[in-house]
């Protein structure tokens, strides 16, 4: 049971671009290399990831079940929950049509339901949204947000971002709506960089033609890998009769198969995970970019993107302060100054804050209370538009004194 | 009669000539041409003011200022002045030229000893050095000496006592002399007939007791003064990589939590209450000027380890070893992330007591060389500290399923709160030894009551306001970069002026920094640093919601275009109308004059 599914979406790329225009960000940046080699000495702290599924829609049960298939993986290779967003487009597991209410499977034989406990989706439905994605890899987020719908990596952290939906040549399909372009994406990784967001990015994605996705990166510490060639499509892998659609898509399936056989403790490299993509299996060819990685793939073990190793360090000794009676009057006074100090130095900080805030109320502010005074004048809107007829009549009579 | 005829003969001929497809008698009308050409140059008018309407607002931002402030940064170093004085008791009366000798030979051994490193925020390069030579007798001390000590006054401190109380008599005595302005770091050396004994004290002296020659005691003092005071104590190694755990807001949460892994076992509580109160409030108030720090606190049931341990009958304990300690942490099941209060971009620091089930109860932690760890606790940097404890006897209690919340004892509570303070001192990258090793012999380090003494806060002052800075250039630098190349951005006014105010307390940083008061200057190059970052990370930069010049065109071609190009052609037409019409007149008008003459 093969179901091949042929996805192509020929939008005209001016009318994107007309839209979605950040190409002059693409030349930014050309003197930051100095500032960025700053955070190359930067040591390995944390790890993040990323998962993104781009699709609405029934028929696209299975992007829904990738992402949620490598949310299990990282999970159980140790990224903690907080350090992973989860963007899922649309809700699977609730949908009329799904035979089996609130569960998600990635495999006919329904051995592991990919919805069970303490799955925590940060972005969900319609908040998937180019706009939103690119909001968590650059940071800027409103003040509301809170911290778990952020990225909140620094210039230690290893960055996990896979990426599943329909795409084409050089974009990704967001929401049947938007797309995301791939000079955005390299905008977005550019960003990052430059405000030390991440010390190694890995950038997974398995869409038709993914490895398009990819021409326009330029950042350093970056890897790649797509699910097909340019012109190639990504397949799904089998077909649910149960649930009446495909749950899995080829790419996916088969490094899903890679990691099962691994626990955290591993050390299988990089390389072996992407030498494990047999193309005649895939029936399209994963690609691989990594000009931009100063590492080697044989010695970057999968973990350090797929899984959260923590770098401990042994606390050698407590911090004791000897407690002591008999000198407690002598020391009071000296005590006792630098608390006042303290505070005097405390005292300086909100009135910086003060000023802060109310600078920019002041000058909006004046402004908003004079326009609202010279509307009183007028007490109709509609004596407004009078005013501004009469103004035309002279107009009108210039016009025609001409001609006669 | 004939001059009619003539007339009428000239006429008769200029008619003959008279062509009415080139020429034409009556001079063309403007008015056709007047009024096209008023609509064109209305239409004309009009385009400054669309213009200026479509214009999109973008704040003026400082740009001159920013890269002055990136180009100083890079250039010269946050460097701060730091002044050194030691004090000579007991040594006899001395002349001026072997003061200045002295002085001279400590100045010398100090750059020797700092030469290697030009690190942003040390005193490396600024630091000046006085000598005193407080005897009985006499009282040496160079003219021009800033530091003013006042002679004779640390006669009353006894280098008997208690180290501690030594500690808090110099610093009454010499407090008073340093009230205002620079801190001064002073070695007091007092000669006696006693074996050596050094000791750093907790605010920003240290003392040398003992029968020393001049020129050991300038060995020894240049060593403390370098190490110790400048660098904060610490060995080069000990460090690796950047031990600043602040938020990019300038806060740091501390949320202790307590974990019991099985509650089927025993379920303890402690009294964080007492800590905070107590404890752990003046720790947060010395490191005020660093960093804005909250505390919370919870307590966690159903959290087990996720790493593994072995039974290990000669200790009679369970057993994990420094190599477990990576896969220590339960990220699943331990939700210590719940924090409302933290703020988008502040860091937060967990500290975790893991109290094991029954079944690996007690639980010891086994340091490579085999030993027991004396903490049996870890950190690891940014994230925070973790600390085993394990009840003190193990037995479950079987009589009764459902028992009673058990309290860790106040003992038990306070040697957790010291490995606490051992580990925030780690993540800040400091040392908890109690001895300084130096190559010119050891001393002894007291502790601070509050966490970190004044030496080392100094240290981290200068070590925070130099990266806060570092970052904050390098912020602004890439904002303007960024708002440079997009000429359609829109730059809201409040970006303007986090902007402004950030390089405001930037440029405050420094001038404090360049006078030498660390904790201001600390302050105010978090506030630099929390500013850039605002603006940097203002949700209204995104390169999806701003609109291009294409957009701006598509929007308003449709209104004006087919008008205006009406209008162009029609003032095209007229002006070819009008000129051939003035050509056909003029060859008229010269025919006639040439029949004329």
């Amino acid at each position: 049971m093969k179901e091949t599914l042929k996805v192509h979406f020929q939008f005209s790329p001016m009318a994107i671009r007309i839209l979605l225009l950040s190409l002059c960000l693409s030349n930014l940046y050309a003197s930051s290399s100095a500032v960025a080699s700053s955070s190359q000495t930067a040591t390995h702290t944390n790890n993040w990831a990323v998962l993104v599924c781009t699709s609405r829609f029934w028929f696209n049960y299975r992007h829904m079940a990738n992402t949620l298939s490598l949310y299990r993986t990282v999970k159980r290779l140790g990224i903690p929950d907080e350090r992973i967003i989860l963007m899922l487009a649309d809700d699977m597991a609730c949908n009329a049509r799904n035979k089996y209410p609130a569960q998600v499977f990635n495999n006919e034989n329904h051995r592991l339901n990919l919805y069970g406990d303490n799955v925590e989706v940060d972005y969900r439905g319609y908040e998937v949204t180019v706009e939103n994605f690119l909001r968590v890899l650059t940071g800027r987020h409103e003040t509301a947000v809170p911290r778990s719908k952020r990225l909140l990596s620094d210039e230690g952290s290893h960055i996990l971002l896979y990426m599943t939906g329909h795409g084409g040549e050089e974009f990704l399909k967001f929401q049947d709506s938007e797309e995301l372009q791939s000079h955005d994406l390299a905008d977005a990784v550019k960003q990052m960089k430059e405000k030390g967001r991440f010390k190694e990015l890995l950038i997974m994605v398995d869409t038709c033609q993914a490895a398009t996705l990819f021409s326009q990166l330029h950042s350093p510490g970056v890897l790649a890998i797509g699910s097909s060639l340019k012109g190639e499509n990504s397949y799904s892998h089998h077909l649910d009769s149960d649930v009446g659609v495909s749950v899995v898509d080829r790419f996916t399936f088969y490094t899903l198969a890679f990691f099962e056989r691994l626990n955290m403790y591993d050390n299988a490299s990089l390389n072996s995970l992407f030498s494990s993509y047999n193309p005649s299996l895939l029936m399209s060819t994963a690609y691989y970019r990594t000009d931009l990685f100063p590492r080697r793939l044989e010695q970057v073990p999968v973990t350090n993107f797929f899984g959260s190793v923590m770098e401990t360090i042994h606390t050698d000794r407590p911090y004791r302060a000897r407690k002591r009676k008999e000198s407690q009057d002598r020391i009071r006074m000296p005590l006792k100054e630098a608390v006042q100090d303290n505070q005097q130095r405390r005292l300086s900080d909100p009135e910086i804050e003060v000023r802060r805030v109310q600078a920019p109320e002041d000058s909006i502010g004046r402004t908003w209370n004079s326009l609202q005074n010279k509307m009183k004048i007028f007490e109709y809107p509609e004596t407004f538009v009078y005013y501004g007829l009469v103004m035309m009549l002279p107009l009108l009579a210039v016009s025609t004194w001409l001609y006669s | 009669m004939a001059e009619t005829s003539e007339i009428s003969e000239q006429k008769a001929e200029l008619e003959k000539g008279f062509d009415p497809n080139t020429m034409r008698k009556t001079k063309p009308g403007v008015k056709r041409l007047a009024l096209t050409l008023s609509v064109l140059f209305s239409f004309l008018l009009g385009f400054p003011f669309l213009w200026k309407s479509i214009e999109i607002y973008r704040a003026p931002l400082p740009f001159k200022d920013i890269d002055s402030l990136s180009e100083r940064i890079t250039s010269n170093p946050l460097q701060f002045p730091c002044g050194f004085q030691a004090i000579f008791v007991g040594f006899g009366s001395k002349t001026y030229e072997e003061l200045s000798r002295l002085e001279y030979s400590i100045f010398n051994r100090m750059t020797g000893l700092t030469s290697k490193r030009t690190q942003c925020g040390s005193c490396s390069s600024n630091f000046s050095v006085s000598v005193t030579f407080d005897s009985d007798s006499s009282c040496t001390q160079n003219g021009h000496n800033p530091a003013s000590y006042h002679c004779g006054e640390i006669k009353n401190v006894d280098f008997n006592a208690d180290d501690e109380v030594v500690d808090d008599e110099l610093e009454f005595v010499l407090g008073r002399s340093y009230s205002k302005g620079k801190k001064w770091y002073t070695v007091i050396v007092v000669n006696r007939d006693k074996m050596i004994k050094v000791a750093i004290g907790k605010y920003r002296h240290a003392w040398i007791v003992g029968s020393v020659s001049e020129e050991e005691a300038a060995l020894r003092i240049s060593e403390i003064f370098t190490k110790v005071f400048m660098n904060g104590g610490n060995e080069e190694d000990v460090i690796h990589g950047e031990f600043m755990p602040v938020g990019a807001d300038g806060k740091i949460i501390l949320s202790f939590n307590l974990l019991n892994a099985d509650p089927q076992d025993w379920i303890y509580d402690w009294d964080f209450d007492r800590i905070e109160e107590t404890m752990l409030s003046p720790v947060l108030e010395a490191l005020g000027h660093i960093a804005n720090i909250s505390v919370e606190s919870q307590v966690l049931y159903h959290t087990p380890k996720s790493s593994f341990s072995h039974w290990d009958d000669e200790r009679g304990a369970h057993i994990f070893s420094v190599g477990d300690l990576p896969f220590f942490v339960n990220s699943n099941e331990w939700h210590l992330d719940t924090s409302v209060t933290a703020g988008g971009r502040s860091k937060i620091l967990h500290f975790a007591v893991y109290i094991p089930s029954a079944k690996e109860c007690p639980l010891l932690l086994q340091v490579p060389d085999g030993d027991i760890s004396e903490t049996n606790g870890f950190i690891s940097p940014m994230w925070g500290g973790i600390i085993v404890w394990s009840p003190p006897n193990c037995s479950r209690d079987t009589e009764s399923n459902y028992q009673t919340c058990r309290k860790i004892s106040s003992h038990d509570l306070q040697m957790i709160y010291e490995v606490f303070m051992g580990q925030l001192r780690q993540l800040f990258g400091l040392t908890s030894h109690n001895l300084f090793i130096g190559r010119s012999g050891g001393a002894i380090k007291l502790a601070s009551e509050k966490g970190f003494t004044e030496w080392e806060l100094d240290f981290l002052s200068r070590q925070h306001a130099c990266s806060n800075l570092h970052s904050c250039s390098t912020t602004l630098s890439s904002l303007s970069r960024l708002v440079q190349s997009l000429p359609r951005m829109i730059i809201m006014e409040e970006i303007g002026k986090q902007v402004e105010f950030s390089l405001e307390a930037a440029k405050q940083a420094e001038s404090d920094a360049s006078l030498g008061i660390f904790y201001s200057s600390a302050g105010s190059s978090r506030q630099a640093r929390s500013l850039a970052e605002d603006a940097f990370f203002h949700p209204s930069i995104m390169s999806v919601s701003y609109y291009s010049f294409e957009h701006c065109f598509a929007v308003y071609s449709p209104f004006f275009l087919p008008v205006s190009l009406h209008v162009i052609l029609a003032a095209l037409r007229e002006w070819k109308r009008y000129k051939q019409e003035k050509t056909k007149y003029l060859t008229w008008v010269t025919k006639s004059n040439a029949a004329a003459s």
